[in-house]
């Protein structure tokens, strides 16, 4: 390679000596065997913006005709006219020359003369003068942008050179017009690499983009690169230099919040139409706030899925919050984002944005690494499916995202495809990762005689660990539990000789052997379905309005799956477990008027019934201790409102908020409690509730003694008002007795003297007595 | 009963009704209501609820109301005279009612707008009643026996009215419309031909914002204005210069009312607040906060308590249930500012509410066309926070 850079300058050079003598015309530059890189000191009359030039200046000569400029400002003109000219072709200099005496003959004419006196030095600089002209002067481009060279071409002789230009133009030809074309030859036959001129830098970047790596034939496969990578290349400096050190950020302890000595949670809340955005601490008293920002976001929050930091949206990126004060942490630029995901390890965040868009710099959806702040990589978004398009393994190593007949797994760091090629799986209309492990469950729908299949595939390994034949399928849902013990596939089929559509659950316990399969079947339309966080139990919601029925299921160990309660009569379209499970919470958002069931599955007691009228969300705290059930202005325009429940649905708090909009629980991170030391502390119970009991009863007599004291004070500054008030008031007896003729009339019965007795009788009971005959 | 009323007024006296006097002849018969008799009901027992929030027992009015039917359209505004023996009713249509408090009997009408009435008062000794109407006419009556005793024609809307503390002077504030300012103007009835004239002593010119609501400020010094903008303005009834401008409220103040001696008063603002407020200093006091706005505001007279009547605004009631319009009168502690009670019935917006001058009952108006007067149980009066 670097024999070819070496050998190819002298010649260029040569090479360009010749044309320059045949430049005077604007015409374009003959189409001959030319290379016009420059070298050191190489006149600019190369590239068809300084041949504008000329035409320029040869029409400049007579240009000043009506009024002719100073004398010196217009020798100054020619000067440097003349020595344009003179870096252009000697055929300029002619022109230039007669152009000078014409534009003197005209100036001594008739005309006034403006020329300035002998001595008089011009203090304005050309810059000044015309900025804006000289702005648009044509630029020294010396092409060397534009050049490529190709290696690994077939070396032949002369006989076959041609044959071979006209292959190559064929190819290259394809990412622009080839300008120029270069073979050097050696001993009568090419060397085996070429130059190639484009029309513009533009066309070799993207001949080298595409046609490096062009295999040509077996024995040749192209390297193209450009002209100007060379010499990028060649001066890199031999010594290395040591990277300067990023200033270290402190950034506090960013989970600070953990270590709240009481164990509160915090939530975020979005009010005011999302003019306003409030963290506060739960209490149980009354929400304790922690910071409240006005314009902190443009359209809604996120919190990231182990609550390190706090997600703001903006039209020009992503900002992230975080620390004590939540201060700025970091920034994605991403202009016009709309939706964003964190990997579940939060080291890199999705962004999208429907902007931004092109067809050779993906940026519809870009992987951004959190800590640094830099694009990992973008994407492009053919396919408008689902958000996250990108849905990422339980540990953040591997991420995936589903285009026809195709699975692209990625992994990380790299970013780049998994074993370099994605999966093909044709007619794939689902995935999901499990949440316990590095498997992965896809479903293909029935094709002709192949049934529909569910398959679990091991990563990295792309082991098929087990496979699901269908029949009949029209619709499948896949349904992790959230420890990934097990995947409810739920199945709906119309089978051969019904009719309508029968819904199975086909439950894979995922930690045996060989993962058997069960089947529920269920008679009635599904409404609802959800897991058991961290247990074995699931719920279901099924039947049609108004008869909705939900059934609480429980997979033994032997895989026997058990019916343990049905209630009918339900007020409920979605199901909410308590993150610790046990608990759920039926609710009947929306149409159903926001009906609250709060059940308790490990003996299935219905343990309150409530309502919040046309509630829109049900939020549980991370730790499954609250509830929080609200209504968004976003879906609703008054009463705008969330209530805080205790998970037996005791009502703790009404918290009206203007256009109040979204609130969202701060998640935590995993325990890092063995499940031993759980067990132990779940054997201590008692022991520990009796301290948590004293504390409550501390805080409630404290709490009610606020409020005494609150009221006391209040009643005493009223009382003070009102005496004030009241011996205005006195003072003023004269002259309302004045007012009123001497009548005292400062009590309802202050008179009572003047009034005289009267009884009336009134009617106490009703009687309508026909009268007569009337029709 | 105590009736301050002579004897004649009366007509048969002690005979089982009060005969009807004859300008009653002309009263609005309303379908159904011909030839019956209002009746008294037995209260019904109080229900003791616990408040979820605070756990403290919440007192809902359980007794059931005498419902008044005299109008066919929404109530704009209802008042008892000083003993609270008689209530007066005005309505969207142009009939003017007057009830007996104690059983809900109407007395009679006073017939001759021809608008939308907004607003009435009666005087210290209830000789007089005064009425202002959208028919541009603002009008006084002889109480008793329904004559008209004058008509004052305006350019516009009269959107309130009121006597001064002797009942010698009236006042009434006229709507910004058709191209009228708004104008609150001033006559002396001692002067017959200040009426005769249609010639106000005083009339002052409100240019920003137009007054929604006002009351005589006490001993008739000067008067208390509530505006569209949520202004508060307290003019001198002399001279017309504002004494003092203060703004508390967002927006329009619906609703004014004083205490009973006339000390402190009692604003409801469409803010979805009421407040009170020292009427020499127009100080705020306190502020009662709920979901909707508040139409009304009603000071008792013996306890520390306020009852706010509101809801969701007329315009949108037709799109929702009574459930979330709120419609409920709701009683607040005034100096804890915190509510305690609330007493359901309408099924449209409250658009007025008054407190019996005893505090034993007390009226509320509402954009259903009807007027409840619900007398307190035992609860009520028994009630009391823990302090």
């Amino acid at each position: 390679m670097q024999d070819a850079e070496n050998v190819a300058v002298p010649e260029a050079a040569e090479e360009r000596a010749e044309p320059g003598q045949q430049q005077p015309a604007a015409e374009p530059p003959p189409d001959e065997g030319l290379l016009r890189p420059a070298g050191p000191g190489a006149p600019e009359a190369a590239g068809t913006e300084a041949s504008s030039e000329e035409v320029a200046v040869a029409e400049a000569g007579p240009e000043p005709e009506g009024e002719a400029p100073g004398e010196q400002a217009r020798d100054e003109r020619a000067d440097s006219r003349a020595q344009a000219a003179s870096e252009n072709a000697g055929g300029n200099e002619g022109s230039a020359a007669e152009a000078e005496p014409r534009a003197l003959e005209n100036g001594d004419a008739d005309e006034p003369s403006f020329s300035d006196p002998e001595d008089f030095v011009d203090d304005v600089s050309e810059e000044e003068l015309l900025g804006d002209v000289l702005k648009d002067r044509p630029q020294e481009a010396d092409g060397i942008d534009s050049v490529i060279v190709v290696d690994n071409v077939p070396q032949v002789g002369p006989d076959r050179l041609e044959k071979l230009k006209n292959v190559i133009h064929k190819i290259f030809s394809k990412f622009g017009k080839i300008t120029n074309d270069f073979y050097p030859e050696e001993d009568g036959k090419t060397k085996g690499y070429i130059f190639l001129e484009y029309a513009s830098p533009a066309h070799a970047v993207d001949a080298v983009k595409n046609a490096d790596g062009y295999k040509l034939d077996k024995q040749h496969t192209f390297r193209v690169n450009l002209f100007t990578d060379f010499d990028k290349y060649m001066t890199i400096s031999d010594e290395w230099d040591i990277p300067e050190k990023q200033p270290f950020k402190d950034l506090g302890n960013l989970r600070y919040w953990l270590e709240e000595a009481e164990c509160r949670d915090q939530y975020s809340v979005i009010f005011e139409s999302g003019d306003r955005t409030s963290i506060f601490w739960n209490d149980v008293k009354d929400p304790v706030s922690i910071e409240e920002r006005a314009r902190w976001t443009e359209t809604y929050v996120r919190w990231s899925p182990k609550g390190t930091y706090l997600a703001t949206f903006h039209q020009r990126g992503i900002a992230l919050w975080g620390g004590e004060k939540f201060k700025q942490i970091q920034r994605f630029s991403h202009q016009g984002v709309q939706l964003i995901d964190f990997s579940p390890c939060e080291r890199y965040l999705v962004t999208f944005s429907p902007l931004m868009d092109t067809q050779d710099d993906p940026q519809a959806i870009i992987i951004w690494d959190i800590l640094t702040g830099h694009k990992k990589r973008g994407f492009h978004c053919e396919s408008s499916a689902h958000w996250p398009i990108f849905k990422w393994s339980h540990d953040g190593k591997f991420f995936a995202r589903m285009t026809l007949d195709t699975l692209s797994i990625y992994e990380t760091p790299s970013m780049g495809l998994l074993d370099k090629k994605s999966l093909k799986i044709s007619g794939i209309k689902d995935f999901s990762w499990s949440p316990g492990g590095n498997i992965i469950a896809f479903w293909v729908p029935e094709d002709k005689d192949i049934p529909a299949r569910v398959t679990l595939m091991q990563l990295p390994t792309r082991q098929e660990i087990r496979v699901r034949n269908l029949f009949n399928v029209v619709d499948c849902k896949l349904h992790w539990q959230k420890n990934g013990d097990y995947l409810c596939v739920k199945v709906d089929r119309t089978p051969k000789g019904t009719q309508g559509v029968v819904t199975n659950f086909e439950i894979f316990r995922m930690r045996e052997k060989q993962v058997p399969v069960d089947v529920v079947e269920m008679k009635e339309t599904i409404i609802a379905f959800a897991w058991e966080p961290n247990g074995s139990k699931f719920a279901v919601l099924h039947g049609e309005a108004p008869r909705i029925s939900v059934s609480f299921y429980h997979v033994k160990n032997n895989g026997k799956i058990e019916l343990i309660k049905m209630f009918d009569k339900q007020q409920a379209n979605t199901i909410f477990w308590s993150p610790q499970g046990q608990f759920v919470v039926l609710a009947g958002l929306r149409s159903m008027n926001g009906a609250l069931a709060f059940v308790d599955t490990s003996d299935c007691t219905v343990m309150n019934i409530a309502e919040h009228y046309m509630a829109s969300d049900v939020e549980w705290d991370p730790t499954g201790r609250y509830v929080v059930t609200s209504v968004s202005w976003w879906s609703h325009k008054v009463d705008n409102a969330y209530w805080l429940w205790t998970f037996q649905g005791r009502l703790l708090q009404k918290n009206n908020k203007d256009r109040f909009c979204q609130l969202l629980w701060r998640p935590r991170p995993p325990t890092l409690l063995s499940q031993e030391q759980i067990k132990q502390i779940k054997k201590d119970l008692k022991k520990y509730s009796k301290i948590f009991e004293q504390k409550d009863r501390l805080s409630q007599s404290k709490a009610s003694k606020e409020l005494v004291e609150r009221r006391r004070t209040m009643m005493e500054d009223f009382r003070k008002y009102r005496k004030m008030a009241q011996e205005l008031y006195m003072e003023q007896k004269n002259e309302r007795l004045e007012l009123r003729g001497g009548v005292d009339t400062d009590e309802l019965d202050s008179n009572v003297d003047d009034w005289e007795e009267e009884t009336i009788e009134f009617f106490v009971t009703e009687e309508i007595i026909p009268l007569g005959n009337q029709e | 009963m105590n009736s301050r009323r002579g004897s004649g007024d009366g007509g048969a006296g002690s005979a089982t009704y009060p005969e009807t006097p004859p300008w009653q002849l002309r009263c609005l018969l309303l379908p159904g209501t011909r030839g019956r008799r209002p009746i008294i009901r037995k209260w019904a027992q109080s229900v003791f609820r616990s408040c979820s929030r605070c756990g403290l027992p919440r007192v809902t009015a359980g007794m059931k109301p005498i419902l008044l039917q005299g109008h066919e359209r929404s109530i704009t505004q209802i008042k008892y005279n000083r003993e609270g023996d008689l209530l007066f009713t005005v309505a969207k249509d142009p009939i003017v009612n007057v009830w007996y408090s104690v059983n809900g009997e109407r007395l009679g009408t006073y017939m001759g707008h021809t608008g939308a009435v907004w607003c009435v008062d009666a005087d210290w000794d209830t000789k007089h009643v005064l009425t202002g109407s959208a028919d541009n006419s603002c009008r006084l009556w002889d109480c008793e026996t329904g004559k008209q005793l004058a008509l004052l024609k305006t350019n516009s809307a009269v959107r309130t009215c009121g006597f001064d503390f002797g009942g010698n002077i009236i006042m009434f504030s006229t709507d910004k419309q058709m191209g009228y300012q708004c104008f609150v103007s001033f006559f002396d009835l001692r002067d017959p031909s200040q009426i005769d004239n249609n010639e106000p002593y005083m009339k002052i010119p409100c240019n920003d914002s137009k007054i929604t609501s006002a009351v005589w400020g006490p001993l008739g010094e000067c008067i208390i204005a509530g505006h569209e903008s949520g202004e508060l303005n307290q003019y001198s009834a002399k001279s017309g210069e504002v004494l003092v401008n203060v703004k508390e409220h967002s927006r329009q103040i619906n609703d004014i009312q004083l205490s009973r001696d006339m000390t402190m008063f009692v604003t409801a603002s469409k803010d979805n607040t009421a407040k009170l407020f020292d009427s020499t200093t127009l100080e705020h006091q306190k502020t009662f906060r709920t979901e909707r706005p508040v139409n009304s505001a009603a000071l008792s007279p013996n306890y520390d308590h306020v009852v706010l009547g509101g809801g969701q605004e007329a315009m949108d009631v037709t799109t929702t249930s009574t459930r979330i319009g709120k419609f409920e009168a709701r009683f607040f502690h005034l100096a804890f500012e915190e509510e305690f009670g609330r007493v359901k019935g309408h099924f449209g917006p409250i658009n007025s509410v008054a407190f019996h001058p005893d505090g034993k009952s007390y009226s509320s108006g509402g954009e259903d066309g009807y007027v409840r007067i619900h007398y307190f149980d035992p609860q009520y009066f028994e009630f009391e926070f823990e302090a």
